[in-house]
């Protein structure tokens, strides 16, 4: 058994390493474990059906997390794990996680590969800045959806017309306002109860964010925060105090995880492999009862690229295959709302996930970059997708061929992706409705996503 | 294959103890070493970053070969002055803006800027506004560069344009911001002279504000 307390108290005598050091490390050991288990990135297995292929990413994974551990940063010390420790939080970890209360109470449960139980749907902008007077619309967009089970937040660009620093008392202040918006949104949307899966995602600093969990503002005792690593496969004390402090609020936690592919690591092979052990940090170190990855493109911020829907593919494969923990996807569009290409590339996001054993983080859109460029539309389009491809019972075969379609539609576009509109430009901000265009190009988008086999009429 | 070109091919593969050794013969050879290092290892940096920008190259490449350009450099340093140029394109103070503890993409721009000549005085993550102007009249730097990946984070970067011009010293300094959230229009409505959206785009525009400044348009 290993608490959250030896990994505090290692944190503070394991061996001492330069940080550039660690970061090599990654790279070497990563790249060592490609050969060793050869692990080979197939463009045209973009979702691969080998289920060896995806126990030999698992097993590396976890052979990477014991060879390097976790990085803390505060300390400059590695916290080092045996097998059995993994072995042993691996066998007691949540296998389901309950958000909300009353009628809008869900539950996310395991999925396993090609598993027909639809997919959990966490809906969020992902702190997608928008102007402070748009901000409850943004967010209503999201929580209205009704396929999604819990929601979460933009950023507002100020808070009583000021701007938002890091370590001011207006951090402080933005947390709490933060908190009442979003509930006060969910009111708005008639789901009071509805789950938020992450509280504050407008402050860095610990205090402002813990200032904020409070009852009083509209906290439920089961909504959640998330913890953050930072790349590649380290943590710092800020992070860890969230967690002491949700060990005794009881509010869910989850780790947020987003492996950078050309980055410390190396290339999509590698990267698949940290991705997979950032899960067992977030297991040991956050006590994390489900698991948001993210892996990026480090040139593209988005992970509709063929190497990065392989990654995902694989890598989720190879967690759902070995282990019952509650895998989250986060897909990151190049191209902004309303237009074909982001329904493209969240389907094909959505289908590789979804297929591979993955539930949903809906969604960043526009590299998560720019200002204004998100709405619940996007949220609904991936919710309406993944749950066609469960409900459907498709095979990693057949999704692939769907996949492979839709990047020859995209794949040449990333680079230059369209921004697209902004959220006051494809949202009715009065009713809070998608505008007449979006539903069309929608519609447009799904007869093309009907020949390539998914039926919408099961949603 | 003559001297400059096995510095390149040393360089692109990222062989350290070949491109020490080519250092070496560089001096033993009474090749001029300002030469060396254009024609050869930063002409190799070249390749390297174009290879990384496209994604032929990782980071852990690009890594090693700017460690192997780092090895030949310490051979060839002592003998620049020698040769008349112990300068650089110019010194650039780096940091991640205070409250953010981000660091790959700043990394990467201090690799590409290192290996294009500028002297880089990194000073890591969660850097106040402050520090980093303390540093840049320290070390007499011509560009400050600021990375941020946080909302929350660059609101900071305003501020520190703000503190420049309050403290009369503005003028002295080219400003260069990037970062996740950052925005070319963004850098420039908030009063910086640059914005690079990777780090091949941040080479080029310190070079342009070297170009700039030392055209005497400050």
């Amino acid at each position: 058994m290993i608490t959250f307390w030896d990994v505090v108290g290692r944190s503070e005598t394991g061996p001492f390493m330069k940080e550039q050091d660690f970061d090599w490390q990654v790279g070497l050991e990563a790249g060592k474990l490609v050969e060793k288990y050869d692990i080979r990135y197939d463009p045209e297995q973009v979702v691969p059906a080998d289920d060896d292929l995806a126990d030999r990413v698992y097993q590396a994974g976890l052979d990477l997390f014991l060879e390097l551990g976790i990085y803390c940063r505060d300390t400059n010390r590695l916290i080092k794990f045996t097998r059995d420790e993994v072995e042993w939080a691996l066998k007691y970890a949540p296998t389901s996680v309950t958000y909300g209360q009353g009628r809008d109470q869900a539950v996310m449960v395991y999925r396993g590969v090609e598993d027909s139980t639809p997919p959990f749907c966490l809906c969020t902008p992902v702190g997608t800045s928008v102007a402070e007077e748009r901000f409850v619309q943004m967010v209503q967009s999201y929580a209205q959806e009704p396929l999604a089970d819990t929601f979460s937040s933009a950023f507002s660009q100020t808070v009583h017309g000021r701007p938002i620093k890091s370590g001011t008392p207006q951090e402080v202040e933005a947390a709490i306002w933060n908190v009442l918006k979003l509930r006060e949104a969910a009111r708005a949307a008639g789901r009071p109860q509805i789950g938020i899966h992450n509280l504050v995602s407008n402050a860095e600093r610990t205090d402002a964010t813990l200032a904020a969990v409070q009852a009083d503002f509209g906290a439920l005792p089961n909504d959640g925060l998330a913890v953050a690593a930072t790349a590649e496969l380290k943590i710092d004390y800020e992070r860890l105090k969230k967690v002491a402090f949700m060990r005794h609020s009881g509010h869910n936690k989850y780790g947020l995880y987003g492996a950078l592919m050309g980055g410390y690591a190396g290339g999509p092979e590698a990267t698949a492999i940290v991705h997979v052990a950032y899960h067992f940090l977030g297991l040991l170190a956050f006590e994390a009862q489900h698991h948001c990855g993210f892996p990026l493109h480090l040139m593209q911020s988005c992970n509709s690229t063929r190497n990065l829907l392989w990654l995902i593919s694989v890598g989720t494969q190879a967690l759902s295959r070995n282990t019952r923990l509650l895998v989250n996807i986060s897909p990151f569009t190049a191209a902004g709302p309303c237009t074909e290409m982001v329904v493209d590339e969240i389907v094909a996001i959505v289908a590789a996930s979804t297929v591979s054993g993955a539930d949903l983080d809906l969604l960043a859109v526009a590299r998560n970059k720019h200002p204004e460029r998100s709405s619940g539309m996007e949220a609904r389009i991936g919710a309406e997708a993944g749950h066609v491809i469960a409900w459907q019972g498709m095979t990693r075969e057949q999704v692939n061929e769907i996949v492979k379609q839709l990047l020859a539609d995209y794949e040449d576009k990333i680079e230059q992706a369209p921004l697209g509109k902004r959220f006051d430009e494809c949202y009715d901000l009065e009713r809070v409705q998608p505008t007449q265009e979006y539903l069309d190009l929608y519609e447009r988008s799904k007869e093309k996503l009907t020949r390539l086999g998914l039926d919408y009429s099961l949603v | 294959m003559n001297l400059l070109e096995q510095i390149v091919q040393a360089t692109i593969k990222g062989d350290e103890e070949q491109c020490v050794a080519l250092a070496q013969q560089v001096l033993d050879e009474g090749v001029d070493p300002v030469e060396a290092i254009n024609e050869g290892f930063t002409k190799g940096m070249v390749i390297v970053g174009e290879k990384f920008a496209r994604m032929e190259y990782y980071l852990p490449d690009l890594m090693r070969s700017a460690q192997a350009v780092n090895g030949a450099m310490e051979v060839l340093k002592p003998h620049l002055l020698e040769h008349g140029d112990g300068g650089t394109q110019g010194t650039v103070v780096l940091g991640t803006i205070q409250g953010d503890l981000h660091d790959v993409g700043k990394n990467i721009v201090k690799i590409m800027l290192q290996a294009s000549g500028f002297a880089v005085h990194d000073l890591g993550v969660d850097v106040h506004i402050r520090r980093f102007i303390e540093e840049a009249e320290k070390v007499d730097a011509d560009i400050i560069a600021a990375s941020a990946i946080l909302t929350t984070t660059m609101a900071y970067m305003p501020d520190m344009v703000k503190l420049l011009t309050e403290m009369g010293i503005r003028d002295k300094y080219r400003i260069m911001l990037g970062g996740g959230p950052v925005t070319s229009d963004w850098a420039t409505e908030v009063g910086a002279d640059g914005y690079g959206e990777n780090a091949t785009e941040a080479v080029e525009v310190a070079k342009r504000l070297m170009q700039e400044k030392r055209g005497g348009k400050q």
